[in-house]
């Protein structure tokens, strides 16, 4: 489904760039049902140097525009299979820190962790493994020549090979002069090698659309397409290892939330619900929203000092 | 027990035959401007109240008594008649029809009008003549069979540029649709604006809603019989047609002295052509385009045989360059041969190719590169009879065999140097069936319709089967056993009955009731869960994991006759169908380049019902149609909406069409058609949270398609100019011509397409707020004119 996603986002591309049809994309303002809040549990925690964060709110109406309050007063802990307990305090409203010794990391590859959260008198448990990560080996740069419609663009692209034994997912994360970037068609997501679990790319090197997906395609106040990269810019690559179900979340979230119009609705799947890997340990409690995923992640970073760092193509 | 029912068929329509002395009157029924067969026309012996009408390759024959008769030969459009016979043996008569042509002064209401609705057996049919079709007003003035089908009731889209149609509630893949009998997998050209029939070539159109005769099967919802034009066998014709889009040509004639004809008929876009020298996309090997071509011909070997051989040929092209672009197409080809054993048994033998491919590649270069190309293969045998036992009893019976190959992906990537292939196995299947039916008078006023399909589908190797876990409804399952086949060994078998019954009874002479019961199964099922269905979509044969799909179909009709001379026609059919093993998908489901791709299918049950009102004119300087239908399809599927029916993605309740056309004077004509459509339902949100900064849409109540779009309405208009039929010099001119002006959307609404959630395009700042929004996409959101002239010589 990603790469449908993909597909038809170059189809779209060349209808419009046809400039054949009518088409017409406007903001409107319907009425939407109203719900209850639903509890939300944000709990992505790596091995990187420093603090862990986990953080609860509510889901809120669909069109307020305001930041989610947090959830306070929760019981937050992660155990892993030797029994090694992290337990998470409190910041600020909603959100609980794990914050290492000196040396320490957070988790270790091949173990898997258990999450608790206490809110109220419920308690909501979730589990996940730590994958693998393989190191990012280099960051290169190459010029994409400009035509008609675009000047010439300097692109970034990364380099790791994915380990061999299938059976790996990742989520690769981007920094542009230290500001991740994650609009929803910055989300980046590998299975081994390749795209899906089916595509059997394993062992190999990320293929090429990945390793050139740390690219934001913006555009400026005329609508024209900017770089993504120019002289000065620095690139920050961590590839963090997700699970299986980890990767379906993303994806899904991919599917639901990179919506780029167009003809790429005639292409688009109808809105649903991203699953969640975490439950309420009474079944028939109140409902939960989110995500649990402990990875390694590894990371590199780069800056762009002048055109003669350019790679051949 | 099957081969005892035969018998019990045939027998029961035999009884009736050895009472005295008969005689079959038999023959073809053409056209005589070019030696067309006509489909459907009519041969009436008034005294005795008793005719037949032509088959599909323009046959008929009637048994009667000795005796002396008038009959008459009739079709609409084409002036009657009316021979007087003494027969005392088996007559072969093979009639052609004059064409009335246009006649503006007054308005002309001839024996000619046919009474097809009132009288005949069939029910929940429409037929669109080619004539027709090229009056409605359409997208940049293009005729397109699709489109007009579009017009008639209980046939609906989800919207413009959406490739296919939806029949009674059933999903674009439940269509059967035949080009002279091949099997079209596709039948869209650019995405879903065009359809691949060119009207240069096509004759006849005929689309069956339900009660579909034994004879067809494969496909739950409906059958689009397309026939193609044999050609001209009288004199060379050349068509032709220059539009926005596209120009096309056709050149037909005679062969073999008259014995045969042949005509081609091709079209191309030409965007591509025009913008190339403006637009530098498409670079060397660029390409954005789609053509076709279709071709007939056949022969008469004698009285009693003839043969036919058909083929089509089409493609869409998307390409940046040589390497990266993505293309899809169709062939079909075939042969078939008409036999007359006798007077009365009619035979037809065709033998059938058919083939939809599609191809995709990404990478200009060596070293990372994507290549992958899906495709659907299929041979098909028919032998197929009718035996026109006497004037009560037409029986037909037949066998088909069909030998599929389905090849979900050939694809290899190259990443940095490293060639892999994740090519997926080919699928190997055969669907067989044998059907026998017969058409019964029972008295003057009543008459029956019944048959039985018996149909099997056999999976074969070389493959592998998997096994899959249950789990929580609506999450992906997961292989928890395999099984691996040898080449030809059965790998897994599936068989249906079919049973089908329709019932007609005459009221007078002015209206009549009908009611009908059809089973239908469908062994191949087309994977899509877009919005739209689009040529990606993957045909997947049914295995040990997905069943076949079942539909019944019960249909409730009263057809009448009223005005002047039977001027105008109305009907009114409700219907209501249950189906069995509906195909839904999870969330997130991966469907392309996916073995373990039945691990994100669903299974559910569907039930559509409906009524649909239908008035039409035919003759006069005005003639047209209203068509309105009320309608509800649901499905029922563990897994989603909290395991409750929720309303199709198509389904809509009210649906108007209304088509006019007006001759102005003798040159100029006028068409109109109006569309309103309810909305159909999508699934919107109630909620969004954040994980991870990223802002995710939430339906809390965990409902699907639970808001209806606003309401869809346009209206199309288009004037027709005839060239001038004589010269400035007085003398006639031997070409003819005409111009189309038209204007698709004519108040230029923005009728929705689909309402879409999002967060605003700007990028947010870590700790902002995300702003979210819903935006609407209307495909067509202005006023399009278009102009074509087109001419014949």
């Amino acid at each position: 489904m990603i790469f449908m996603k993909r597909l038809s986002l170059y189809i779209v591309t060349i209808l419009t760039g046809s400039c054949i049809f009518y088409s017409c994309d406007e903001v409107i303002n319907p009425a939407l049902e109203k719900a209850e809040p639903v509890l939300v549990i944000d709990a992505w925690l790596n091995d990187a140097v420093g603090d862990q964060k986990i953080k609860i709110t509510r889901s809120q109406p669909y069109f307020e525009n305001v930041l989610p309050t947090g959830v306070s007063g929760a019981v937050i802990s992660v155990t892993d299979t030797n029994g090694k307990v992290y337990s998470f305090s409190e910041t600020e409203a909603g959100v609980y820190v794990w914050t290492p010794l000196v040396n320490e990391r957070f988790g270790e590859v091949g173990l898997s962790y258990n999450l608790s959260v206490q809110v109220g008198s419920e308690i909501f448990v979730s589990e996940a493994r730590m994958g693998r990560a393989p190191a990012v080996d280099s960051i290169t740069f190459l010029l994409v020549p400009g035509g008609q419609f675009a000047d010439d663009q300097y692109q970034a692209e990364f380099w790791a090979t994915d380990p061999i034994e299938p059976g790996d997912a990742y989520w690769i994360k981007f920094y542009k002069n230290g500001i991740q970037q994650l609009k929803p068609s910055e989300i980046i997501t590998a299975y081994d090698a390749g795209f899906s679990k089916g595509g059997n790319f394993s062992g190999v090197p990320f293929i090429a659309p990945i390793r050139r997906a740390i690219n934001s395609f913006d555009e400026d106040k005329d609508e024209q397409p900017l770089s993504p990269y120019v002289v000065g810019d620095s690139v920050n690559v961590v590839i963090q290892s997700i699970t299986e179900a980890g990767f379906n979340f993303l994806n899904q979230v991919v599917i639901q939330t990179n919506r780029p119009g167009g003809f790429g609705e005639l292409f688009a799947t109808p809105l649903a619900n991203v699953d969640t890997n975490i439950v309420n340990s009474n079944a028939t409690g109140s409902k939960v929203q989110g995500f649990f995923n402990v990875g390694a992640a590894t990371s590199l970073g780069r800056k762009f000092k002048s055109l003669d760092e350019l790679s051949e193509n | 027990m099957r081969t005892k029912i035969l018998y019990l068929l045939f027998f029961l329509a035999y009884v009736s035959a050895f009472a005295q002395p008969k005689h079959t009157i038999s023959g073809y029924i053409k056209d005589a401007a070019n030696g067309e067969v006509l489909i459907g026309a009519t041969i009436y012996i008034k005294s005795l109240t008793t005719g037949a009408t032509t088959n599909v390759y323009g046959f008929y024959s009637v048994t009667v008594d000795g005796g002396t008769y008038d009959v008459s030969y009739s079709y609409i459009g084409f002036a009657s008649q009316v021979k007087t016979l003494t027969l005392s043996e088996n007559t072969r008569i093979d009639i052609e029809l004059q064409g009335e042509g246009m006649q503006l002064e007054e308005v002309v209401v001839s024996s000619t009008k046919d009474e097809q609705g009132v009288k005949a057996q069939e029910m929940s049919t429409n037929r669109l003549d080619v004539k027709t079709i090229i009056r409605i007003p359409a997208f940049l003035g293009e005729a397109d069979v699709i489109k007009s089908l579009i017009q008639l009731p209980g046939v609906s889209t989800v919207g413009e540029g959406a490739s296919g149609f939806n029949v009674r509630g059933g999903s674009v893949g439940q269509n059967l649709i035949l080009l002279d009998e091949a099997t079209v997998y596709n039948s869209s050209h650019l995405l879903g604006f065009f359809s691949v029939f060119n009207p240069d070539a096509v004759k006849d159109i005929k689309l069956y809603k339900g009660a579909i005769p034994a004879r067809f099967g494969g496909r739950l919802s409906s059958l689009l019989d397309v026939r193609m034009k044999e050609g001209n066998n009288k004199t060379y014709e050349v068509n032709g047609g220059v539009g926005t889009i596209f120009s096309r040509g056709a050149v037909e004639g005679p062969l073999f002295k008259g014995d045969g004809s042949f005509i081609v008929a091709g079209r191309r876009s030409y965007a591509d052509i025009l913008a190339r020298p403006f637009v530098d996309l498409l670079k060397d090997g660029g390409a954005l385009n789609f053509y076709d071509l279709t071709g007939k011909a056949n022969y008469n070997i004698n009285k009693r045989n003839r043969i036919f051989v058909s083929g089509y040929t089409g493609r869409d092209k998307f390409f940046f360059d040589g390497n990266q672009g993505f293309s899809w197409g169709n062939n079909t080809g075939t042969i078939r041969w008409n036999k007359i054993f006798n007077d009365r048994l009619f035979a037809n033998f065709s033998g059938i190719f058919s083939q939809y491919d599609y191809s995709l590649q990404f990478g200009d270069n060596e070293r990372d590169n994507f290549r992958w190309k899906s495709s659907i293969r299929n041979l098909t045998f028919k032998p197929s009879f009718s035996y026109f036992l006497n004037t009560k009893n037409e029986i037909s019976f037949g066998v088909e065999a069909n030998y599929y190959s389905f090849q979900p992906a050939n694809a290899f990537g190259t990443s940095n140097g490293n060639r892999i292939d994740i090519s997926l196995p080919e699928k190997y299947n055969l669907e067989s069936s044998a059907y026998v039916g017969n058409t019964q008078q029972l008295s003057s006023k009543i008459s029956v319709e019944y048959g039985l399909r018996y149909s099997r589908f056999n999976g074969f190797g070389p493959g592998k089967q998997y096994t899959y876990n249950d789990t929580i409804p609506g999450r992906r399952r997961s292989v928890v056993d395999e099984k691996t086949f040898a080449n030809g060994e059965t790998t897994s078998t599936y068989q249906n009955f079919e049973p089908r019954f329709s019932f007609k009874a005459e009221l007078n002479d002015l209206s009549s009731i009908k009611a009908s019961y059809t089973r239908m199964a469908q062994y191949l099922h087309l994977i899509s869960n877009t919005t739209a269905s689009n040529p990606l979509d993957v045909w997947t044969p049914t295995s040990n994991n997905i069943k076949p799909e079942l539909g019944d179909q019960w249909v409730l009709g009263y057809f009448r006759d009223f005005g002047k001379e039977k001027m105008f026609e109305f009907s009114v059919e409700a219907y209501y169908r249950n189906t069995q093993n509906q195909i839904d998908y999870i969330d997130g489901a991966d469907l392309l380049i996916n073995e373990f791709l039945e691990g994100d299918l669903l299974v559910g049950n569907g039930r559509a019902y409906g009524v649909e009102f239908y008035l039409q004119k035919k003759v006069g300087r005005f003639t047209g149609w209203a068509a309105y239908t009320i309608a509800r399809t649901e499905l029922k599927v563990d897994g989603i909406n909290r395991g409750e029916w929720y309303a199709a993605r198509f389904d809509q309740t009210h649906n108007l069409k209304l088509s006019g056309f007006y001759d102005l004077n003798k040159r100029w004509s006028a068409s109109a058609n109006f569309t309103f459509v309810s909305g159909t339902p999508s699934t919107f949100p109630t909620s969004r949270y954040v994980v991870q900064d990223i802002l995710i849409p939430y339906n809390a109540l965990e409902s699907r398609n639970n808001v209806r779009l606003p309401a869809y309405h346009r209206l199309d208009v288009s004037f027709r100019l005839e060239g001038r039929t004589v010269k400035r010099n007085g003398n006639a001119r031997k070409n003819s011509d005409y111009w189309v002006f038209g204007v698709y959307n004519l108040y230029g609404r923005r009728n929705p397409f689909s309402i879409y959630f999002t967060q605003g395009k700007d990028r947010v700042t870590q700790g902002s707020p995300i702003n979210s929004e819903a935006r609407q996409l209307s495909i067509i959101g202005t006023v399009v004119p278009s102009v074509s002239y087109n001419f014949k010589f």
